[in-house]
This record gives structure tokens, sequence and C-alpha cells, in this order.
């Protein structure tokens, strides 16, 4: 019995990770001779979220509500016949404003910003603000007075029945994931290892996972089993504007002040956590149409599982005495507010139970899909999720699948919206004795609260012959609290609704290297290997020359900024910072310059050959941005002014290229093309920069926005010459920005550049190559638009242009310069074995010359990576 | 332990409806594969897993704070 106790420890699961794993593991293996090995292939996706705006009741939120841009991509190799690897990148860029509180509406959260009669904004009230104090009747009903406008006098009483979220801007922050996953298959079994690492500004997760699978019963029954442990760190910085409002004393222990100079006292909130999980999945054929396949799960989690900035509102309730004379009667109590981090058990148990059902129909050459999850955990959680697909292949390699899923989950034992708790407090923050009239734990988070979800979408893909899958995705989703099974939901003010859409690429290379056998295949991988290998940080350099031919290419470029201040090719001291770095308006002088500044670009890169001489180009791409700022020498830094506060992130989708290639000249061992195309500007200029310390703020620097705004012209010329080991080219590329300003009111300066290259072939795969490039680019043209705000330093409000002057990066003419660059390389192609076609590369790019417009960030380097594959 | 002993005879008992491996033509379609859109299941499951209780216990697999 204790040995099948054991077991069953081991066999615990999680329903949803089983099924995804067992999705990872099983399509191909598990149904044996009828389906190939899954595939090698690569993978790249793109997503985005959108939220609804929250009802606030009578008040309308000014601030955007969350959106987060998510990229993704993969790829999963053979290694050798039964050793498999996949790895993957993920990234997610969100902002927007999301619920810190929630109170009853006459606490009245969300406060309009009104300076001088004009509607600036909308400000989080947590603590301090009108009303601090609530009056309650004897039920400790919150009550609502209705107040005549020009007496003051109370005209009339109600319960106030209507919640508000208190909202808060976040802004915006990049996670990236780095996993892998190493396997090992036999003919009836498989075993894989993984693990990786989630990192963000505030938190950082690793992990590592086990799993088995193993075919028995002539394969129609599969096995898996699942062991997973992921250890979290948070570091969650708090809002400042939030410091003076939150109670943060019952995490005095987790809090340490920030021991950067450079800002106010700060406060940190650090915490760890553990997650322990099993699972255990089995699929069963159960007819050559039909299969069936269970999941159970169990998940262990210790330490800090609360959100880091999420409060819950207290009212400290007492007899309101004679306070409010004729109104004494109705008027029992009232409430002093205050708002404490939330707190949450440091141990949470966690089960799943899940079933799926797959039925081919026959008739329709479709396929259903359903499944149905049930959760179970000791917070007082019980929740059930339903979901349905009907596949339908539509002929030509089209597939179209709607999609329907409702999840209802009940709220946690220590949800409250907001707590009223009978008992006298005064008014000062962090007071410990509060704490002995709280709950042990208590969280007004809506994902903790009882509630309904409804959500549909639809999947389309399209399979070209080559190998080549393109999928489009979209789904709605309306969380409602009368959506929950049974009763007991949260209000209708916790409602909200968002979509999710994706584009995705998949490339599957055994499909291609399969359909190339034979001399074709030759043929391709030496097509691959004609022409000279480009280094990697050189676009447009080849033409591919047969007619239907498709490359997929993955280009990563990053870029650091870091040390001194440059002023011309100078070095700049600060003094000469402060007095003319900032001279965009007369009298003006600067306060701060950046510290650091890293760009991060990821840029997909799809062509296509209609005939022998031209080429077809698709690159959207993909920008992630994050600097620091410090106070220059001799300034006394001001909070309320410079914004030091831990440094700025931004990220999304960039500009979006469309070229075309021709194939002007090709002799041998000589070729010429050139590229003509344009940038689109998908990539947002808008950006802001977050309200703190009670002042609006502008826009985030220019460097700093993920897009130029304009439509640019980028037209290139490119000549590559090969004989022997030996290659060699040249290309001249420019950018011209087509509109004098964009949408925010610049535009960035035009650029020219002119490279040149040698490359030797040290084996017959692999060559090194050494490039040198000079390029020219102008300043930004114009500046922002301004936005109005209240620019003062004092408590009297003067309305003006916010946006931020006083940084050196916040001047036009900072921007732009003369560099020399020497370019390091490596170029590898695989010549054979299951990566034929593949080339790799990578270009340290050094800094030789900085001759800067005004006054810049030395530059240290830029590293460009690229793999790219032609079929 | 308890739907274990249900599964395990379940399992037993429909094992005797083999289903010969020239048979399995269509359990071998695109469409029936478990997950039939993996990418997007993957980033749905990402947006449920940060706005709803049951998603947090899919860990081990990467994911972030989601505090947003």
């Amino acid at each position: 019995m204790a040995a099948i106790k054991g077991k069953n420890k081991v066999l615990a699961s999680n329903p949803l990770q089983s099924l995804t794993a067992a999705a990872l593991l099983l399509p191909g293996v598990m149904l044996g001779v009828a389906q190939a090995a899954e595939d090698d292939e690569f993978n790249f996706q793109y997503g985005r979220y959108e939220e609804s705006h929250r009802n606030l009741g009578d008040i309308k939120s000014q601030f955007d509500p969350i959106s987060v841009d998510s990229l993704q991509a993969g790829s999963k190799i053979s290694l050798t016949d039964r050793v498999k690897f996949a790895f993957n990148f993920i990234q997610d860029t969100w902002g927007g404003a999301t619920p810190i509180s929630t109170a009853p509406s006459v606490r009245q959260g969300n406060q309009p910003l009104v300076v001088n009669n004009t509607l600036v904004g909308a400000t989080p009230y947590l603590q301090t603000g009108t009303p601090q104090v609530v009056y309650f009747d004897n039920q400790l009903n919150p009550l609502k007075a209705v107040m005549d406008e020009n007496t003051g006098e109370i005209m009339s009483l109600g319960v106030d029945k209507q919640l508000a979220h208190t909202m808060a801007l976040a802004s915006p922050e990049t996670r990236k994931e780095g996993n892998f996953k190493l396997g090992y298959e036999w003919d009836e079994a498989a075993i894989d290892v993984g693990g990786g690492i989630s990192s963000e500004r505030d938190y950082e997760s690793r992990f590592g996972n086990l799993g088995g699978r193993w075919d028995f019963n002539q394969k129609l029954t599969s096995l898996n089993l699942g062991l997973s442990y992921t250890n979290s760190d948070t570091f969650a910085r708090q809002d400042h504007d939030a410091s003076t409002y939150i109670d943060y004393v019952g995490y005095a222990r987790n809090m340490k002040d920030t021991s950067d100079v450079q800002i106010t006292k700060g406060r940190m909130l650090t915490g760890n956590r553990q997650d322990w999980a099993t699972n255990m999945g089995l699929t069963q054929i159960l007819s050559k149409d039909a299969l069936l396949k269970f999941g159970v799960g169990y998940t262990r989690s210790t330490g800090y599982m609360a959100n880091p900035y999420k409060a819950v509102t207290v009212f400290f309730v007492e007899p309101v005495g004679g306070q409010v004379g004729e109104y004494s009667e109705t008027i029992p109590y009232v409430g002093q507010v205050k708002a404490f981090l939330e707190k949450r058990p440091d141990l949470r148990n966690q089960w799943n139970f899940s079933t799926g059902y797959v039925q081919y129909i026959n008739p329709l050459d479709a396929a259903l899909h359903f499944d149905y999850r049930f959760f179970h955990d000791d917070w007082g959680i019980n929740a059930h999720t339903f979901e349905a697909d009907w596949v339908q292949p539509l002929g030509a390699g089209w597939t179209v699948t709607p999609r329907v899923r409702y999840y209802s989950q009940d709220a946690a034992d220590f949800y409250k919206p907001y707590l009223a708790v009978m008992h006298a407090t005064d008014s000062d923050l962090n007071n410990k004795k509060d704490l002995n009239y709280l709950p042990a734990n208590y969280s007004s988070d809506q994902r903790l609260s009882g509630y309904g979800a409804l959500s549909g979408g639809l999947v389309l893909t399209k399979q070209f012959a080559k190998g080549l899958t393109l999928e489009t995705g979209f789904e709605y989703y309306n969380h409602k609290g009368s959506f929950k099974l049974g009763s007991g939901g949260e209000g209708d003010y916790a409602d909200f609704s968002y979509y999710t859409a994706n584009a995705a690429l998949k490339v599957n290379l055994e499909t291609v290297g399969r359909g190339m056998s034979g001399g074709e295949h030759d043929h391709h991988a030496m097509h691959h290997n004609h022409g000279a290998p480009l280094p990697a940080g050189v676009m447009f350099g080849h033409v591919m020359t047969t007619p239907g031919d498709i490359m997929i290419g993955y280009r990563y470029m990053y870029s650091r900024q870091d040390g001194r201040m440059l002023h011309g090719h100078e070095l700049a001291a600060d003094q000469d910072i402060v007095s003319n770095g900032c001279n965009l308006e007369p009298g003006l002088t600067c306060r701060t310059s950046p510290a650091f500044m890293n760009m991060h670009m990821h840029m997909l890169d799809i062509m296509y050959a209609p005939t022998n001489w031209l080429n077809l180009m698709v690159m959207p791409q993909f920008m992630d941005m994050d600097m620091k700022v410090r106070s220059l020498g001799g300034v006394t830094p001001d909070v309320n002014r410079d914004h030091l506060h831990g440094g700025h992130e931004t990220g999304g989708v960039g500009d979006t290229g469309l070229y075309a290639m021709f194939k002007l000249y090709q002799g041998a061992g000589h070729d010429i093309n050139m590229g003509v195309g344009v940038t689109a500007p998908t990539g947002a200029v808008d950006i802001k920069l977050k309200r703190m310390h009670t002042k609006d703020e502008g826009y985030i620097h220019y460097g700093m926005q993920l897009g130029s705004g304009t439509w640019d012209f980028k037209p290139s010329i490119t000549y590559t010459g090969k004989v022997d080991d030996w290659s060699w080219g040249a290309q001249l590329n420019g950018t011209k920005r087509l509109e004098n300003r964009n949408q925010a009111g610049f535009a960035f300066g035009d650029q020219l550049q002119s490279t040149a290259w040698g490359s030797y072939s040290l084996f017959n795969w692999l060559s090194a190559s050494v490039r040198g490039i000079y390029t020219v680019q102008g300043a930004v043209k114009h500046q922002f638009n301004a936005v109005i705000g209240d620019t003062s330093e004092g408590s009297t409000p003067i309305m003006g242009d916010v946006n931020p002057k006083e940084g050196s990066m916040d001047n036009p003419k900072n921007y732009g310069g003369r560099y020399w660059d020497v370019g390091f390389g490596l170029n590898a192609t695989i010549p054979s074995g299951s990566l034929t076609g593949n080339t790799f590369s990578v270009e340290w790019l050094q800094p030789v010359e900085d001759d800067v417009n005004g006054y810049q960030l030395e530059r240290n380097g830029t590293l460009n990576a690229t793999w790219s594959y032609g079929f | 332990m308890k739907l274990l002993l249900i599964i395990l005879p379940l399992v037993a008992s429909l094992s005797g409806c083999a289903v010969a491996p020239w048979e399995r033509g269509n359990l071998a379609k695109p469409q029936m594969a478990l997950d039939p859109n993996p990418m997007q299941t993957e980033l749905l499951g990402h947006s449920h897993g940060s706005r709803e209780a049951a998603g947090a216990g899919s860990s081990g697999t990467g994911g972030g704070c989601g505090c947003y």
C-alpha cells in the first residue's frame, strides 16, 4: 500500500499540462505506423492582447487599458534519429491601466484631475483625496449621500451598491523567456528533459522539467508522466506615487529600501516562490475515428504568491457620534479609509482533472475536439473549463477552426472587494496595530473573484506545398460575474472583455527536405551555397534566381550605448552638457543624460522569387528598448522633476519593411543587385511616460519610440564577388523619410550607409568576414507635439507643455552623427544532413569612431545574428 | 487514485477494440492531432493563465508574474 501511495503521489498531476505535454509529444509516435514522428520545424508567432475599458461608474478612465504584444520564435530539430532538441524564445511587452484596488463608488477611487478647468487626466486615489471617510449603516453597508451642490446639504441617503476598481497606469515593461527541451525516443517510449528562464524587471522565474511517454497495447494507449519545478523571485519596486498611500505594514520584513542614491527613498518588495508540479496523462485510441484522453495533475506552490501592486481598501469603522447632527440616526458609523498591500497564503495545493475526446467526422473530413477540465485548490477555488473546437479542412491547404470556451470559477476564501472592520484607527500609515484587526489574508484581485468567462474565436491556416504554413487566429473573451456557474458571481463593475489576435508562420524542415530528395536537393544545397556568404549585418545582399523559391530568415540585433557622453567626437564634461545640451529653448539647461541604453530588434525575413530576376520581401520587426537615466554632475537630483525611477522600458511591433530586389548583373563570380522598398510606420511613436510624482509627463525620448512614424524609402545597391575560397562585396544603402513629420510631431533624420567586406572560407561550411561601415545620419527634425499639463513645481498649477526637455536625450539635436565601425563575422551554411540549407551567421560591430550631433552617449557595439533557410 | 481505478479498467476494456495500423489513416490526419493549433493554444493559454485563478496551476512551463 505504501508503494502504491508513493506511486500515486508521482502520478498525480496537472491535466492541462499533461494534455499540452501529450500534444507536444504524441502526435505521430502514439499513432504508430500511420503517422510520422514529429517533424523538424521553425516557427514564429506574433500575438496581440487588448483589454476593454473598465466600467468606473460616473468617471471615464483617461488611461488606455492593458495591451500586450507577444513575440515567439522557436525550432524543433532532430540531432540524430532519436535525439530531439527544441528551443523557444518568447517576449511580451505590456503597458496600460489595470485595477490596483476596489472600493464602493462613494469612495471615489478614481478622480478626474482638473487643472484650470481643463480635464488633464484621471488619478487613482487610494488613501488621501476626498473623501477620506465613508459612512456606513447598521449592516456596515456603505452609504451614498446626495448633496445639494449649492448649500452642501445632504438631500438623501441610500446604500451604495456600486463598486468600482481604482485604475492605475503601468508603464511598458518587457518579459523575456528562453526554454529548451531535449528528448530521446525509442520505438515505443520517450523521455525528455527541459528547462528555461523567464525574466522581467520585477520578476524572474527559473524552471526545469522531466517528462516521459510510454506507448503500449499496440500503440493504442499512451501514458505520459511529467514533473516540473519552478523557482521565482519577485523584486517589485513600489510606485512612488502609491508609496505614500499604500500601507505596507503586512510586508515590513519583505520591504527593503532601495539604495539608489539618485532616487528619493524607494521601496522594493522581495519574495520567493516555488512550485512543484506533477502530471499524468493517458491517451487511448477508441476506434479508427476517435480517441479519448485523461489527465490528472497536482501542483504545490509555496512562498510569496501575492501580486505586489494590488492593494485592498479597508474601512476602519467606528460609531459616528454626534458628528453628523440630524443624520446621526441614519448614519450610525463612519469608516476611515486605508489601502493595504494584498496578502495571500504562502501555501497553495492545486489539483486538476481533465478529459478530452476527439472524433473524426467522416462525411466532412473534419474533427471535433471536446475538452473538459476541473480545477480545485485549497484557497477555496473550484473551476470548470469546457472547450470545443471544430477543425474543418477546406481543401487547397486551407483549414478553418471555430473554437468556443466557457470557464467558471468560485471566489477564493480570502477574496473580498473591500474590507470593513469594526475598529477605529488613526490616519498614520504603516501602523502595526492595524494588523490586529485585519484577517490573515485579503485580496481584491479580480482573478480570485467568482465569475464566468465565455470566449470564442476562429483559426485559419493555409499550408503551402513547400512545407510552409501560415496561421492566423482571433479570440474574443468576455469576463462577467453573472456568467459564473450557480450564483454568487462578482458584481458587474468587474466585468471586462479582451481580444487576442495572432499570426504565425511554420516551416516544416522535414517536408522541405523530403520534397527535395536526390538531385533537386543537391541543387538547392548548392543554390544556397552559391554566391558569397554575407556578413550577418548585411541585408539585401542575395537575390534568389530560381522562380518559386522561398526563403525564411530571422534576424536579431542587439546594440548598447553605455558610459561616456560625447560632444562631436570628443568627451563631454557634465557641466558642458548642463549648459549646452538642452538648448531646444533659450535658457534651458540639462539636468539628466542617459546612463545606458539597450536596444533589441527581432526581425522576420520572408522572401519570395516570382521570377529569376525579381525577389519580393516582407520584414516585420519587433523592438524592445530600455534606458536608465542619471543626474548630471553638479545638478541636485529632484525626484519631482527628473524621472529617475529605475529606468524606462518600451517594446512592441516596429516598422514593417516591404522590398523588391532586382538582379542587375550576374557574371562569372560577380553579382550586382538593387533593392527598393519602404518601411510602413507600424511602430508606435506616441509612447508617453507614466504620470509620476503627481505630475503628468509627455512623450518618452525619441530613441525609445518603436518606429520612425513616417513612411521611409529604403534603396540599396550591392555588389558581391567570389573566387575560390575568397569572396567580397560592397553596398550602399539609404533611408529617406518620405514625410516631414510623423503623428507625434517629429521625423528622424535621413541616413546613408556604405559598407565593404571581405570573406574567406575556412571550411566548406564555415567562413569568416571582416567589414568596414561608414554611416551618416541626420538629427531629429522638428519635435514632439506639445502635451498640455501642469508644469508647476509647486502646488499652484501652471499649464504648459509637459514634454520632458531637461534630459539630453529629449533634445532632437542630440540625434544622428557620423560613425565608423568594423565588423567581425562568422557564417555557417550546413551542407548536408537534416539541417541542409540552413545558414547561421553572427557579426560583432565594433565602433571605431563616433562623431555625434550634439551630446550623445558613446556606442559600445552591435551584435547581429541571423538564421535563414531557403527552399 | 480513485480516478486511476476508474480509468485503468476502462482502458483495459477498450483495448479489446483493436485498431490495426492500416486503419489509423484518419487518426493520423492533422485535424485529429491532440492540439491542432499548438501555437495559438500557447498564446491563449498565457492570456487565460494571467486572468484566471485556475491558470496558475500550470507552472513549470515558464510564464511570468502576470501581475498586470
